[in-house]
């Protein structure tokens, strides 16, 4: 078999698992529309202003209701120490 | 003559297929190596795309302006009599008082969200109950009852009893009855919440009557809620005001390439590129030099040996993208982005089952690509033609 055959025959298969992956996430992601109304709801009635994601600092559970220095504040010349400051930026106003 | 060039380029392919077969250890690290990095830049943009997505989604239906007041450049309770200050301000439609705050958890050091308020004056707080797994929203008269995420009943262990207590400022003890817990459905918004009545938080935090923690004003016409915040801010100068499209603008910049983390994946991408520009551009071997020199001897043209470099980095680069991108949908979708979690939640002791659905644009990918493949195409072929133009006698040592 010529070497382009094989390599051709790899790449269907790869496409073929990202085809089986696209059906899958059309799948998920009409699942998850039918779950918006509900989240819509629990924001307008409860008033939230952000995604329960990180809960170890209070500026990083709530970073749309946080000053920039808030991980500073806790005394004069605090450094933040907490591992999901790497992940989430500070918000800029 | 089409037909002629297609077969050409497919007999070029074999042998650029059979090339890279010959030294099928040295390709595979460079795949692998390659496939990890895009791997790792595709999970982060992932990851932030979907969070930013969700974001996006719901928090149009936050408070169009939150209302806090601050002292000594923190956040501090402020009084309800502003409240009736707000009201004369023209396009207000409605001013809800809320009382919430953060319980510490010293046992299991977790971190509760505490929100006391009367759902019923806020929009939509008639239809809370549809995001309730179990039970029904607390009336504003039953005092002691909460509903609850479903990280706090499992972090209390409340299968199988309904009630739990916790400490006010004296120590004394607080208890709750839980009446219901949200749906596991609503987890990004709801797993670490606790709602109760504005009495319950009052009296939970020992906040004096006529003090708040914030007040969330809606207006009548959402184009003005500029307008409005700037007459908030003049009328109450001691207040931070925050308006929906500052909060949804948040959500659009706090999952970024600048942060801490972002700028590690970068980093490491473009380090691996670096070091591997710097060992292609540093010359090809003596044995891939002999190589060029004998097809040259045999009649190939620079152009051919150009095409067989070429083809040699596209099947790498394009496998190695393929599979790169393939394993971090795997990784985020099925896996909820398990290798960031340590990052994305560190020390969090109530951690949502995060749902995340990237969208894929076809920017995303480009993104990807410009980032990996071209800087590698490019850093393979030039080094090939400079090798390619070397006359066959002088690379063969003759």
């Amino acid at each position: 078999m010529r070497p382009a055959l094989v390599f051709s025959l790899l790449l269907c298969l790869l496409l073929a698992l990202d085809g089986a992956l696209f059906v899958d996430g059309v799948r998920r992601r009409k699942a998850e529309d039918a779950t918006l109304a509900q989240l819509e709801v629990a924001t307008s009635a409860l008033g939230l202003t952000d995604l329960a994601v990180a809960t170890e600092a209070r500026y990083t559970r709530h970073p749309a209701v946080s000053d920039p220095m808030a991980p500073f504040m806790d005394h004069p010349g605090a450094i933040e120490h907490f591992p999901t400051g790497a992940f989430w930026q500070p918000p800029q106003r | 003559m089409a037909q002629t060039n297609l077969e050409k380029q497919i007999n070029i392919l074999d042998y650029a297929l059979s090339s890279l077969w010959r030294r099928r250890m040295k390709s595979l690290n460079v795949l692998l190596v390659f496939a990890a990095v895009i791997f790792l830049l595709a999970s982060f943009q992932m990851v932030t795309q979907a969070l930013s997505d969700k974001a996006k989604q719901v928090l149009v239906y936050t408070p169009e302006i939150t209302v806090q007041k601050m002292s000594a450049g923190r956040q501090e309770a402020i009084p309800l009599a502003y409240r009736d200050k707000l009201a004369r301000i023209f396009g207000i439609r409605r001013v809800v008082p809320r009382i919430w705050g953060y319980y510490f958890d010293e046992v299991l050091l977790a971190n509760y969200t505490v929100m006391g308020m009367d759902v019923e004056e806020m929009p939509e707080g008639s239809r809370l109950d549809t995001t309730l797994a179990s039970g029904r929203m607390p009336t504003p008269d039953e005092q002691g009852r909460v509903v609850i995420g479903h990280s706090v009943k499992k972090a209390l262990d409340l299968e199988g009893r309904t009630t739990f207590s916790f400490f006010r400022p004296d120590l004394s003890l607080k208890a709750f009855t839980v009446s219901g817990e949200f749906s596991r459905d609503t987890d990004i918004l709801t797993n670490d919440l606790i709602v109760m009545n504005l009495a319950d938080a009052r009296d939970l935090y020992a906040i004096p009557a006529g003090m708040v923690t914030d007040l969330c004003v809606y207006v009548a016409n959402p184009k003005e809620i500029d307008t409005i915040a700037r007459k908030i801010s003049e009328a109450l100068p001691s207040v931070r005001v925050l308006t929906r499209p500052q909060i949804q603008k948040t959500y659009q910049v706090v999952f970024g390439w600048r942060s801490g983390f972002g700028s590690i994946c970068l980093l490491s991408a473009l380090a691996a590129f670096v070091i591997l520009a710097w060992d292609k551009a540093s010359g090809l071997s003596p044995e891939e030099r002999r190589e060029i020199a004998i097809l040259k001897v045999l009649g190939w043209e620079t152009s051919d040996i150009l095409a067989v470099r070429f083809w040699e980095s596209v099947i790498v680069s394009g496998l190695a993208c393929i599979l790169g991108i393939t394993a971090a949908y795997i990784h985020v979708v099925y896996f909820a982005a398990s290798l960031f979690r340590p990052v994305l939640m560190g020390w969090s002791v109530l951690r949502p089952d995060l749902h995340l659905l990237p969208r894929m644009a076809a920017g995303d990918i480009l993104l990807i690509l410009a980032f990996t493949v071209i800087p590698y195409l490019a850093a393979t072929v030039i080094p090939a033609w400079r090798s390619a133009t070397v006359p066959a006698d002088s690379a063969l040592g003759g």
